[in-house]
């Protein structure tokens, strides 16, 4: 079972904008593929698509077996708890310390204060941020903040890693340093989804890439080790 | 309070293939519901210590629901002790049993010893019929006249004093039981301005009850509108924890306990507001009590009614806080 499958998903909004036409492809488990495309050419609402943040006008999508788009809101928070997101903004709360920002997923889910303590510790240190829990992330440089974010959509150790621009406002260093972040993550086992219109930054790293133009999906790019499950059928 | 976030299900939807992408911690539905517990705990110390370190903000919607409750409360108050005042001046009516003129004075007194054996009397008194004419004489100044008549008009009368702690039902049933005796000609019973009085009473408590329910819808009002501000001022807030998982149960949860707080600080500043009132009030009471030779006491809120006024807020607090959630945390979404 792949752990994301976009079956004929077509996404138009009202007033007649098609963001996404027909997409289909698979993300095998542990897979890391980027997303890419001209700004506009509906990376965002693919992203959108696998949390129920939007429903398709057409087709299906699946994560990890369920099907998204006919799922009841009630089981929503489930299936969001399987998948970690960054965003490029980062969406931090600036009301509470690096601690709480991370914490939070692992308070949401229930975990015991010592254990969710634990793993906030082992998230931050996976970022190279320990030490930061009781900083305010105001205080913190784009980089920073955006390492935090990854820390918090890692935190609940998710299948599903979605990535929506993180380097978009970050210098081409920082912006590398994020990204082998992510590829450590897939080395651990995680499905890794980056949407990014960093093109230098791709051709550098090689993986497989999908690549969105007015809506329809191409697929390129390198796709070692995974010989099933990630075709394109567009 | 609200749903649990249902942990049955997490654990239905949890993989049971082996699975490629990163170990799941399992959590045992023990753990879970500790952890409930303690988010539970942990959100209604979190949301008290909110309103208590930042107590401007929510200072005037206490004291709104404090006033609103104060309100009933004092009226409440004042008609317990109204009624309780109104036992007593029942308890005093005593009744005059007047009988026929053809009454000879030892019928009367058999009578007496049967009146004064029946349930609820306290003290019986015959006063004779010759004993009648001579106190009329005496009070009226006809003395002359009064010899005129050829035989004394005036009945044998006895006076019966029911029992200080029978109910006023219970008095008018003694009356008709009297007045049933063959020998007894009629019972006169004062009754008519206590029954004015319990009529009064009766009205003014229905009056406390719809002020009390608009009042109530006072609290509701105003625990609604602080809590839609709270909303509003932590938009951000419910779109990331809806992003990373939260159930709308734990989204509602804060806001909930906002207003269940809300509910319990207004209502112990009511009860503060209520004691202030009774100690001004209760001096001046037993001064007018004691120029009337009584020893009545102003009695305070009854622990129950007090338990009650506190149950109520706490009630009224979180019933509005829901009414808001409801109204305006499904707009949120990220």
């Amino acid at each position: 079972m792949p752990m994301v499958r976009f079956d004929g998903v077509s996404k138009s909004y009202p007033g007649g904008k098609e963001a996404l036409s027909k997409v289909s492809f698979e993300l095998a488990r542990g897979e890391f593929a980027f997303l890419t495309g001209h700004s506009g050419a509906g990376k965002s609402t693919l992203l959108k698509l696998m949390l129920q943040m939007e429903r398709p006008s057409e087709g299906q999508v699946f994560v990890d077996g369920d099907c998204v788009n006919t799922m009841k809101s009630s089981q929503v928070p489930f299936l969001r708890r399987k998948v970690g997101v960054v965003f490029q903004n980062h969406q931090l709360l600036f009301d509470r310390t690096v601690y709480d920002n991370v914490a939070m997923p692992l308070l949401i889910a229930g975990y015991q204060p010592a254990e969710a303590a634990r793993r906030v510790r082992a998230a931050l240190d996976s970022v190279g941020l320990l030490g930061f829990e009781r900083r305010n992330p105001i205080e913190l440089s784009g980089g920073e903040q955006q390492r935090v974010g990854i820390a918090r959509a890692v935190v609940n150790k998710p299948q599903l890693l979605l990535a929506d621009e993180p380097t978009g406002n970050l210098d081409p260093e920082l912006s590398e340093e994020i990204m082998k972040l992510f590829l450590r993550f897939q080395q651990v086992g995680v499905t890794v989804l980056i949407a990014t219109h960093d093109i230098a930054l791709i051709e550098r790293m090689g993986h497989r890439r999908l690549i969105l133009d007015h809506g329809t999906l191409h697929d390129s790019g390198p796709r070692a080790g995974f010989e099933r499950g990630d075709h394109v059928r567009t | 309070m609200s749903a649990p976030d249902s942990p049955k299900r997490q654990t239905a939807n949890a993989p049971r293939k082996p699975q490629a992408g990163a170990s799941t911690h399992k959590i045992s539905l023990k753990d879970r519901l500790n952890g409930w517990a303690q988010q539970h705990q942990l959100v209604a110390v979190e949301t008290l210590m909110r309103l208590l370190t930042k107590p401007l903000g929510s200072i005037m919607t206490w004291l709104v629901i404090a006033i609103s409750l104060t309100l009933p409360g004092a009226m409440w108050m004042t008609l317990d002790n109204l009624s309780q005042l109104s036992n007593r001046f029942q308890a005093s009516g005593s009744m005059s049993v007047y009988l026929k003129t053809a009454v000879q004075n030892d019928q009367a007194q058999q009578l007496l010893s049967r009146i004064e054996s029946m349930d609820g009397v306290a003290d019986v008194r015959f006063i004779s019929a010759d004993e009648a004419l001579a106190e009329f004489r005496a009070s009226s100044g006809l003395g002359e006249a009064l010899d005129l008549l050829p035989e004394n008009p005036l009945p044998g009368v006895i006076v019966v004093e029911p029992e200080l702690a029978l109910p006023q039902q219970d008095v008018i049933a003694l009356a008709d039981t009297l007045r049933s005796e063959s020998r007894v000609d009629s019972v006169e019973l004062d009754t008519a301005w206590l029954d004015r009085l319990h009529a009064l009473l009766a009205l003014s408590e229905r009056i406390v009850w719809v002020m009390g329910a608009l009042l109530a819808l006072g609290i509701l009002l105003v625990v609604g509108n602080t809590i839609r501000l709270s909303i509003a001022a932590r938009v951000d807030e419910i779109r990331v924890t809806k992003l990373v998982g939260a159930t709308n149960a734990w989204v509602r949860r804060p806001f909930l306990y906002t207003g269940l707080w809300f509910g319990m600080v207004g209502g112990l500043v009511s009860w503060i507001l209520l004691a202030i009132g009774w100690a001004l009030v209760s001096g001046p009471v037993e001064d007018l009590a004691a120029l009337y030779g009584s020893e009545y006491r102003l009695l305070p809120l009854s622990a129950g009614a007090a338990l009650v006024l506190l149950l109520g807020a706490m009630l009224l607090g979180w019933l509005g806080a829901w009414w808001s959630v409801v109204r305006h945390l499904h707009r949120i979404e990220p």
